[in-house]
């Protein structure tokens, strides 16, 4: 096996602390409203996440990363993690996602050689940029010279299965019924891949009204186990 | 005049200054299918309130319109529409808007259209772009709705979308992108618009904003009757924005003006006056 991808694996590990464990965008005001209460309601939801939100932000941004670092636009890098960190209009989710970025950015400049990430690290420091995961994500495996497209591809797969366990715990559902989730979703993150492809600048960051709903009203629920 | 402005279906460019406390017109200029009648001055404010109109009567094919609007240092403007925007079946071209809104520095603005209605077949996409300067302070609300149809159907349009970029001092703050496409899209599912039809966005912006603010316009919006589901969340300048999804129009419009009142009250001390139109 190639070792550059086994190095992008150790990102999307879920044992890599992102601090992903503690955030659940909105799903937890789903869960409360018992909106999202077994397997296949979760599913529904996880499915509409990955179709609109993933999509079109994180997937698209990382698109957009990946062509500006073939033009050698680095500008354009640093704008679209301002982009994509607030077209979110849950204060809980940008801090979250900020959050989990800083962590990922901090390790992978340990881990990595790379000179965009150390100054991504350095802007984040110096609060020039945000600092998001998909972002991060992007420079690594463009660093790693994996193609645009596995690298959103094992970013998309590496978001899902953490929201899963996740959703293990706080709903709960089975370990079993979350393992059968994340293989039902391989297809329609393969979907999702092929759909980023044609996305252009013009839909990014359409937002998924209840999905944005739930991630806003987070901050309003009385007992929480997550962050956002 | 702008040599430009015959290619618009409708053109509208509004310029205010503030001269010795009162906030009045420095240019108005209006062509084709857009205009504005004179302005109403609420009270003492000094705060002139203009409506909009659409002489056509509604958004076809293809149409294109551009508003721009320009606030100087220290001016105030309420801008509304004297009705709602109606958007007609637009079958190859969708019907497009934009507006270049400019606020110099310690201006304010508030800017509350009536509803976006997108009838059968209707295709529409608008373009706000908003810049900003320290010290203004910005009210901003839009409202999508779907029109009535003969099949009895809630989302027949095709495609409704609402861009809107805020830069303050040149730095993007606000980028939000709307956008109901139930041709191509499943729209009455889980995580999207769910049980609504309406869906409404105030986005507020000024240094004055604190979580006090945040959490009294929380609990007085709870307080209001109709059957409603509200987001209020801060945004990462001082300012917040509040999506609103319900089944009637005026239960949107109702969040929208307590909270525009809560603000103006807290922020200017004053009562705004009710936009009176019909």
């Amino acid at each position: 096996m190639d070792s550059s991808l086994l190095a992008l694996f150790q990102l999307c590990d879920s044992n890599f602390p992102s601090g992903g464990f503690s955030h659940s965008f909105g799903l937890e005001t789903f869960i409360q409203r018992n909106k999202v209460h077994n397997r296949d309601t979760f599913s529904q939801w996880l499915s509409l996440f990955l179709k609109e939100q993933m999509v079109s932000a994180d997937g698209l941004a990382m698109k957009l990363v990946f062509n500006a670092l073939e033009e050698g636009n680095i500008e354009e890098v640093w704008r679209l993690d301002r982009l994509l960190t607030i077209q979110n209009m849950s204060r809980e989710t940008r801090e979250g996602t900020r959050f989990m970025g800083r962590s990922l950015v901090k390790i992978a400049e340990t881990i990595y050689d790379s000179e965009m990430i150390t100054m991504y690290s350095k802007r984040i420091l110096e609060k020039k940029s945000f600092a998001h995961p998909a972002i991060l994500f992007a420079l690594a495996g463009n660093h790693l010279k994996i193609s645009r497209d596995t690298t959103i591809l094992y970013y998309l797969y590496s978001t899902i299965i953490n929201l899963v366990q996740n959703a293990v715990r706080a709903i709960p559902i089975g370990q079993t019924d979350g393992q059968r989730i994340i293989s039902d979703f391989q297809p329609k993150l393969k979907e999702a891949v092929e759909v980023i492809k044609r996305l252009e600048e013009n839909d990014f960051g359409t937002i998924a009204p209840g999905i944005e709903m739930a991630q806003m009203q987070h901050e309003y629920l009385n007992v929480r186990i997550f962050m956002s | 005049m702008n040599l430009n402005s015959d290619k618009w279906t409708g053109f509208l460019r509004i310029d205010i200054e503030n001269r010795a406390g009162k906030s009045v017109p420095k240019n108005i200029y209006y062509y084709n299918a857009l205009k504005v009648q004179r302005p109403i001055y609420h009270g003492t404010t000094g705060m002139p309130c203009y409506y909009i109109l659409n002489v056509g009567g509604g958004y076809m094919n293809g149409d294109t319109y551009r508003l721009e609007v320009r606030l100087r240092e220290n001016a105030k403007l309420t801008l509304t529409t004297l009705g709602a925007t109606l958007i007609y079946k637009t079958l190859d071209k969708p019907a497009y808007q934009e507006s270049e809104i400019v606020l110099e520095k310690d201006s304010y603005l508030v800017y509350l259209p009536d509803p976006i209605i997108g009838y059968e077949n209707a295709q529409y996409k608008q373009v706000d772009t908003i810049y900003m300067e320290k010290g203004a302070t910005l009210i901003y609300s839009d409202i999508l709705t779907p029109g009535w149809s003969a099949n009895g159907n809630s989302f027949t349009y095709n495609m409704l979308q609402l861009k809107t970029n805020i830069y303050m001092e040149d730095e993007l703050v606000v980028y939000d992108n709307i956008k109901l496409a139930p041709a191509v899209q499943q729209i009455d599912v889980l995580g999207f618009m769910e049980d609504f039809t309406h869906l409404g966005t105030l986005i507020v912006i000024g240094e004055k904003t604190d979580d006090d603010l945040v959490k009294r316009l929380h609990q007085v919006i709870h307080e209001q009757p109709g059957k409603f589901d509200v987001g209020i969340s801060r945004l990462s300048v001082p300012g917040f924005t509040i999506r609103i999804m319900a089944n009637m129009t005026q239960d949107v419009q109702r969040i929208i003006s307590v909270c525009h009142k809560l603000i103006s009250e807290e922020w200017f001390d004053e009562t705004p006056m009710f936009l009176r139109k019909y």
